[in-house]
């Protein structure tokens, strides 16, 4: 059986990893092969980008070197894919080499598009890159005190980050000294201040007691970067000092060139994680049009799940696996205080009250990550 | 007709100090619970989780090793222990013996003087089984896909 992976992050790495300790025996054997392509040697730990942007993390340590991630079987490239040909079972790299399969995973995540608002790349600060996350600890910096606005664009990836940027600028000022000088507004697109309802409900009363304003039902419409105003399609506008942005995220240009899927998300089913009319092609992570948050632990959960019913149509010529829609995400809200979120298809999340704990199993795991991308947790 | 029994005054206070007993050690194992979160940074944490990490990372690439499981096995009986042993001994009394000699003059009468020597030739003879041994072990290997 021929496994090819395509996409190197997160849900690319972990499904290769267990794909190749299940198939171990097999792999010996020759009678199963795992190709992972991917469009960097290196692999960049994501979810510390945020910490970059305040200073609490070098852009070095987010990253390590791909190949040593994965298991020794597993045949790596940097040759990312330009062309999906599923009905011929392979796909055209970059280099121009063709790759042929029997079995498909495609997790290729998702890119930011903050151009498609006039004036949102220019006007406002980000942290989803390792330069934007530098530029805006630099600007963070700078800021003396005025008016500061956060904008949230959807969908975007890591649904927490929204409300933990606004604590950790809360934080971030008054370890400086000058929140009393700090006008703090959030804008959320929807009528309440962020998409899972429990959040909101917790996340309300704990901007009111930091002194956040919010405005909600607010979609960004563009920014007039001269007069340092963001507007929005509902009519509304705010001045800005300083605007931080969450920016719209949209699936990767090969996806929608091959016409995958609108947007870049391919229609996956839900439980199986199979693409939409392609039994033998998964999808996993950023990459589907699932209705579960875009984060890391949403594709470590979901390439467990196809690694196994892999292996085991491998093995027993069935799926053993259902996807339940698991995530879980961390909060961290300010104060050296943390919570969680832990929700799927059927249960949302119950919040608990954040404490220190909590905080350093954060810390923690942003150091266990390594472990857990190579299959280990 | 009941009978009611009454607790002595003396296990009672025994009880009672029973209980202020567990309450102290509860008391301390709190304070110690709290020390030990003071102390801590995030600094720490990193440092300990990243190591903790790198730990069970490396820990399971030896446990699926399996030439180092097959060296464990074989280092595992009591005649390996012994030939490390002697072996260990033997490099030991040579270290002593080459300290304690004169440095060799050279020379062909030297070299035959040394070749007479019934513990070279035991020496030589030792060499000698030990590459016919191990050339037939590393076929072996070779054979099975091992090296």
């Amino acid at each position: 059986m021929r496994i090819l992976v395509v996409g190197g992050g997160t849900g690319g790495t972990i499904v290769a990893n267990n794909l190749a300790r299940r198939l171990a025996g097999e792999i010996r054997a020759r009678k199963a092969r795992i190709t992972m392509l991917s469009a960097s040697d290196r692999h960049m730990y994501q979810p510390g980008l945020l910490y970059v942007a305040f200073g609490q993390m070098m852009p070095d340590e987010l990253y390590r070197d791909q190949a040593s991630l994965l298991e020794t079987c597993i045949d790596f490239h940097v040759d990312p894919v330009e062309q999906f040909q599923l009905d011929q079972n392979q796909v055209r790299t970059k280099s121009g080499r063709i790759h042929e399969y029997d079995v498909l995973v495609i997790a290729t995540g998702s890119r930011i598009v903050p151009e498609e608002i006039p004036g949102l790349a220019e006007g406002a600060e980000t942290f989803y890159t390792e330069e934007s996350a530098v530029k805006m600890f630099k600007s963070l910096r700078e800021f003396q005190g005025g008016k500061l606005a956060i904008v949230v664009g959807v969908p975007h990836k890591c649904p927490i980050a929204p409300v933990e940027v606004t604590f950790a600028l809360h934080d971030y000022f008054k370890a400086r000294g000058i929140r009393d000088k700090v006008e703090m507004k959030y804008h959320y697109p929807i009528n309440r201040i962020h998409s899972i309802e429990n959040v909101a409900k917790w996340a309300k009363p704990e901007f009111d007691r930091i002194g956040v304003e919010y405005e909600t039902l607010f979609n960004v419409k563009e920014v007039d970067v001269k007069n340092k105003i963001v507007k929005s399609e509902e009519g509304t506008e705010t001045e800005y000092d300083l605007l931080i942005s969450i920016p719209a995220h949209r699936g990767m240009e090969v996806i929608e060139k091959d016409k995958l899927g609108v947007g870049g998300w391919i229609p996956t089913d839900r439980h199986q994680l199979t693409m939409e009319g392609h039994d033998n092609v998964y999808v996993l992570g950023d990459t589907t049009n699932l209705p579960v948050s875009k984060t890391g632990s949403a594709a470590h959960f979901e390439a467990e799940v196809v690694a196994e019913n892999i292996a085991s149509i491998m093995k027993i010529g069935a799926p053993v696996r259902e996807y339940d829609g698991k995530v879980y995400c961390f909060i961290e809200a300010g104060h050296d205080r943390a919570t969680y979120a832990m929700f799927n298809y059927k249960n949302p999340p119950d919040l608990k009250p954040p404490n220190k704990s909590m905080h350093w199993f954060k810390m923690s795991y942003n150091q266990m990550y390594w472990t857990s991308v190579r299959g280990l947790l | 007709m009941t009978t009611q029994t009454e607790t002595p005054p003396a296990a009672t206070a025994a009880a009672s100090d029973n209980i202020a007993h567990d309450l102290e050690q509860l008391s301390e194992l709190a304070t110690l619970v709290t020390s030990a979160r003071d102390a801590m940074s995030d600094e720490i944490v990193t440092r300990l989780a990243s190591a903790l990490s790198e730990g069970i990372t490396l820990l399971d690439r030896l446990t699926r090793n399996e030439g180092l499981m097959r060296l464990l096995q074989v280092l595992d009986r009591p005649e390996s222990q012994h030939l490390l042993l002697s072996l260990s001994e033997a490099l030991g009394a040579m270290s002593r013996d080459i300290a304690t000699a004169p440095p060799a003059k050279g020379g062909l009468v030297g070299l035959l003087r040394l070749a007479r020597e019934p513990g070279t030739q035991e020496g030589l003879r030792s060499l000698s089984l030990l590459g016919q041994y191990w050339s037939e072990s590393l076929r072996e290997l070779h054979r099975r896909g091992g090296a």
